[in-house]
């Protein structure tokens, strides 16, 4: 666990040495936040000879890339940890001009492929004859999950990017209103994400492992640009869905959690580094999320079935999941379509 | 007058009176629709019927609590834990005092409070769910089932929102919601906080009298 | 709106008494009912919800008496009025696939009684003339022999006759002062007539005085599977004639569940006065016998046997424990099968739903969760089916299922099983 931490921690400072460099060569926007904002310039020539800088790195107590002490156990004699600006540029600079970058890239790019290759119909028609694939336990599971998702999703990105979004248009007192709000909301909603998150795990878990015909699905890209694709129960890109969701939400739940009860542990370098794992996570799951609606709703014809009645047309579930076509009703998928063909 | 006094003070007491005169309007109304006296000589008490049915449907029955689990986890959890929301939390004993009545309500610590609220919130997100991904509830849900769960969602909602009781706009926000429920609450199917004794009653009566408490 | 559908609407508002209107006005639409509903367990169609099949008659009130109709109107909120197309689309939900069983009551948060609204709801149809021609043609029979199944008074007599040669008693028609008078459904005259002979039997042995009646023997009313309280007080008026002009003490009604609620609970209402003498069931009777020890048992039947528990007789009748004792006494390896007494299924035939042949796929599927039941209790032999409807349905079920098993009826049981004289030292 250390171990990994530490590994995230060696990441992280990569990532920061990038930032420190470009941050000099990029001029801040017009309405950038000023990080300087109300910081104090150090103290004049205290010590003579030494030079400010030289004073403060001694003062912190040696190299600032030096992985050890950003993570590792506090050197002797450190005074000052300088991880905070660190973390504070990171989340700046980056997560907070970028985040809101991603869900629109992910719903620009579905809505080219919509106009452009559109939805995938159900060939050959609706049968009118159903499986049912999902049991009412299950799909109340998941809405739970969508319902908890979607109010954590919005109270959390109001929070993160109400600064650069709301408060130039709206005003600080408006940001201030809405934060507040979204804060209260987000707290008492994430305990019941980690709730939803076992849930769901539970009711879903059956049918999401690897599986061979997995490969073809890669490598076919799931269909989605033509060409037939077999699957099981769920395809690969419901599996990767599936396991993106567990994972990414166990990080956001845990860090959650810190954030939640930061007297939980006695470093304050875990708690920043929660934040922006939280951050990441939430803003990729939220990115994804929409690939997902669209695949559920619109872009799928006869998907939404499963999570609205727990029943799918006979067709959708042979073009979409022959295998598990097979397996549940003992009828070969290709041989019946053949059948009834001509009818 | 702010916008926090107006749905505080005015808006409330008219939405009050009209909650409780709708109430009382709605439940009477049924009342005087009248049941023809049943003169077949009875087998047991049609009165206690009354009673022994509203008690009795209280509790699930064996057989069938096992495939409604999640219905009634679901339903007691929401409705159990609003009810000590709205009771016990602190700023509702403060608001109750300050406006209504001087009683002495013990007052939840505020972890107990943010527990129910979870509680609750859970329940009613489950219970609606339901309602949008199953075809039986699909079927026999109308408008008046939706707008009833939302309001109350938007009133619980609010409610959170304004938990850290710095903003006045947050709190003004949650009384409005509350003033509009409250209005809206004796038209609509929330009615069933009032009704569900005289069904249950009425029927508990009806078998009551046959000697048997269904 | 036509002619017929405003009769229907006037009718379902006239029957929307306090009862129907805090069940119309109490439902949450919470879906419970469909949980205990075999016809929707048995389709999954959900249009068999049981609060769903309540709709249009829900609708007329809602829009005409509800408190804050008026209002709603005058805004436009209140319901559009329930059209004719509606009601015809609703009828084979309110006559096929409601069997009046009242088991949704028992899962209803609300406790609503939607068997009793149903009921209330057919007065509408009835009056209106949407009714399943099966029903109707059997109702206008009745009117003309005043049998559903055209049992005329001489095959009454024959079978008696029979009867009367099978167990060596005789038995008295329309003897004037007896204590009791017995009417029969005509599926037990016509089909298992054993029953006049067991009656005769443990009567005798009880010694009361009994009697059937020439012109009023018949205890099924088709009036009130219809729907049409009219129709149900002619048929009814015939036994209560016949048994006030006999100055019988008692009425016994048979074991056919809608008779004894149409006879013992809606009778003296739908007369608009008590009677002049008791209702019994013979359920009832047979129970109070034995208890005062009038019927011991000999050698108990040893097969192993299982209860269906008739809905009308049962969980709308209230007589739980009556056929129990009685099946305690008279059987050596009595079990009861999963989920019996008051949150039993029907057998799917009941509330006219037998007597409609539009809706015998729908009653077949719904005798499914009754071959479930009884496929649960093991190395069962014989079922003890004690309503002669449900018993005709039984037989047809349990053909259709492939399933051997012996249907009795509860009287006959206890007339096998009666101790012989001696053995008692009488
Ligand atoms: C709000 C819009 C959403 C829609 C319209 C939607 C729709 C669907 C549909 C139709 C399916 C079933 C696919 C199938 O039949 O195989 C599904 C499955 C699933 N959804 Fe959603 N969903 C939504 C939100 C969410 C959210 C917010 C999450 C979690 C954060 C989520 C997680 C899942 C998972 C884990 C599955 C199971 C698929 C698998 O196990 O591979 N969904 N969703
Ligand atoms: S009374 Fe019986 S058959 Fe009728 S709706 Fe209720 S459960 Fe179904
Ligand atoms: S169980 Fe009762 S309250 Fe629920 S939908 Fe059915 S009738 Fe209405």
């Amino acid at each position: 666990m250390n171990n990994l931490l530490r590994m995230v921690a060696v990441l992280l400072v990569l990532l920061m040495g990038v930032t420190a460099s470009q941050a000099q060569s990029v001029r801040p926007p017009g309405n950038a936040v000023n990080l300087d904002d109300g910081i104090e310039p150090g103290p004049p020539n205290t010590l003579g000879d030494l030079s400010d800088s030289d004073f403060w790195r001694n003062y912190r107590g040696g190299d600032p890339n030096d992985p050890q002490q950003i993570i590792g156990p506090r050197p002797d004699g450190v005074v000052l940890t300088t991880t905070g600006q660190h973390w504070r540029a990171l989340r700046e600079n980056y997560i907070r001009k970028y985040a809101g970058w991603a869900p629109l890239i992910v719903i620009g790019i579905l809505a080219v492929f919509y106009v452009l290759i559109g939805p995938m119909r159900i060939k050959s028609g609706r049968s009118g004859k159903t499986l049912s694939r999902f049991n009412l336990t299950q799909r109340v599971s998941h809405w739970f999950m969508a319902a908890v998702f979607i109010l954590l999703g919005i109270s959390g990105l109001i929070i993160l990017l109400g600064r650069p979004l709301i408060a130039p248009f709206l005003g600080k007192e408006v940001n201030s209103i809405m934060t507040s709000a979204a804060m209260q909301g987000h707290n008492l909603f994430g305990p019941l994400f980690i709730v939803a998150l076992v849930w769901m795990f539970i009711k879903f878990v059956r049918g999401n492992f690897f599986q061979w015909v997995d490969l073809k699905w890669i490598f076919k890209l799931g269909g989605f640009f033509g060409g037939h694709v077999s699957s099981h129960e769920f395809n690969f890109g419901e599996k990767s869905w599936f396991w993106m969701v567990t994972i990414v939400g166990t990080v956001i739940s845990v860090t959650g959690v810190l954030l939640l009860f930061p007297w939980l542990v006695e470093d304050l370098r875990i708690l920043q580094l929660s934040t922006i794992l939280h951050g990441l996570g939430a803003v990729g799951l939220i990115s994804v999320l929409f690939g997902h609606i669209y695949v559920g709703t619109i872009g799928m014809e006869g998907s939404l079935d499963s999570m609205l009645k727990g029943e799918v047309d006979e067709h959708w579930a042979k073009e979409h999941h022959d295998l598990w076509y097979e397996k549940v009703t003992g009828k070969s998928a290709s041989e019946t379509a053949k059948e009834e063909e001509p009818s | 007058m702010s916008f926090l006094e107006f749905v505080e003070g005015p808006l409330f007491l008219v939405a009050s009176a009209i909650f409780l005169l709708g109430v009382v309007w709605r439940v009477g109304g049924i009342i005087l629709i009248g049941r023809k006296k049943d003169i077949s000589p009875p087998k047991g008490s049609a009165a206690m019927g009354f009673l022994k049915g509203n008690l009795r449907h209280f509790i699930p029955r064996g057989i069938f609590a096992k495939r409604t689990a999640l219905h009634l986890i679901a339903g007691y959890g929401f409705h159990l834990a609003l009810l000590v929301l709205v009771l016990f939390a602190a700023p509702h004993i403060a608001f109750i005092q300050d406006r209504l009545v001087n009683v002495n309500l013990p007052e939840m610590p505020r972890w107990g409070f943010i527990l129910t609220a979870e509680i609750s919130f859970a329940g009613l997100i489950m219970l609606w769910v339901r309602r949008i991904s199953d075809p039986v509830m699909r079927l026999i849900s109308d408008w008046d089932d939706h707008i009833g769960s939302w309001l109350t969602f938007l009133v619980m909602l609010t409610g959170c929102l304004a938990l850290q009781e710095s903003h006045g706009f947050l709190r003004a926000q949650h009384m409005l919601v509350v003033d509009v429920w409250l209005i809206y609450f004796p038209f609509s199917r929330l009615m069933h906080a009032f009704t569900f004794f005289l069904s249950r009653g009425n029927s508990g009566a009806t078998y009551g009298r046959k000697g048997i408490n269904l | 709106m036509t002619a017929n559908s405003e009769i229907a609407v006037e009718k379902f508002l006239e029957h929307t008494d306090a009862e129907a209107a805090s069940f119309f006005e109490a439902c949450v639409h919470c879906g419970e009912c469909a949980e205990a509903c075999q016809f929707y367990l048995s389709t999954g169609d959900p249009k068999y919800t049981p609060t769903y099949k309540l709709r249009p008659m829900e609708r007329a009130y809602k829009r005409d008496k509800a408190p804050f109709s008026g209002l709603k109107k005058a805004l436009g909120l209140a319901p559009s009025p329930v059209t004719e197309e509606e009601l015809r689309e609703w009828e084979p939900l309110v006559y096929d696939s409601c069997n009046m069983c009242a088991r949704c009551t028992l899962v209803c948060p609300m406790g609503i009684d939607i068997a009793g609204t149903i009921r209330k709801m057919r007065e509408g149809y009835a009056a209106a003339g949407f009714v399943p021609e099966g029903l109707q043609r059997s109702a206008e029979f009745v009117k003309k022999t005043g049998s559903p199944m055209g049992v005329t008074a001489k095959a009454l007599k024959a079978q008696i006759k029979h009867q009367e040669d099978a167990v060596g008693i005789k038995i008295e028609i329309d003897k004037k002062g007896a204590d009791y008078m017995a009417i029969f459904s005509s599926m037990e005259i016509m089909g298992y007539p054993e029953v006049l002979g067991a009656y005769a039997k443990l009567f005798k042995r009880a010694g009361l005085t009994w009697t059937i009646s020439s012109v009023a023997y018949e205890a099924t009313n088709v009036g009130v599977q219809i729907g049409s309280a009219p129709m149900a007080k002619e048929i009814l008026q015939r036994v209560v004639d016949a048994a006030e002009a006999l100055e019988v003490k008692h009425v016994i009604s048979p074991e056919c569940g809608h008779a004894y609620g149409a006879i013992r609970w809606a009778g003296p209402n739908m007369m608009g006065r008590q009677f002049k003498f008791e209702v019994v069931h013979i359920i009832e009777l047979l129970d109070q016998l034995r208890r005062e020890g009038k019927i011991p048992v000999g050698k108990k039947d040893t097969r192993r046997m299982t209860l269906h528990d008739p809905c009308q007789i049962i969980r709308r009748g209230g007589l739980l424990k009556e056929p129990r004792s009685l099946l305690n006494d008279s059987c050596a390896n009595f079990t009861e099968m999963k989920g019996a007494g008051i949150t039993n299924f029907c057998c799917g035939g009941g509330g006219g739903v037998s007597a409609n042949p539009r809706a015998e796929e729908l009653k077949t599927a719904a005798f499914s969760r009754k071959v479930e039941q009884l496929n649960g209790v093991q190395d069962l032999e014989a079922v003890v089916v004690p309503c002669g409807n449900c018993r005709a349905v039984f037989e047809d079920g349990l053909d259709e299922y492939d399933l051997d098993l012996e249907i009795i009826g509860l009287s006959e049981l206890v007339a096998e099983t009666l101790a012989e004289e001696d053995e008692t030292g009488a």
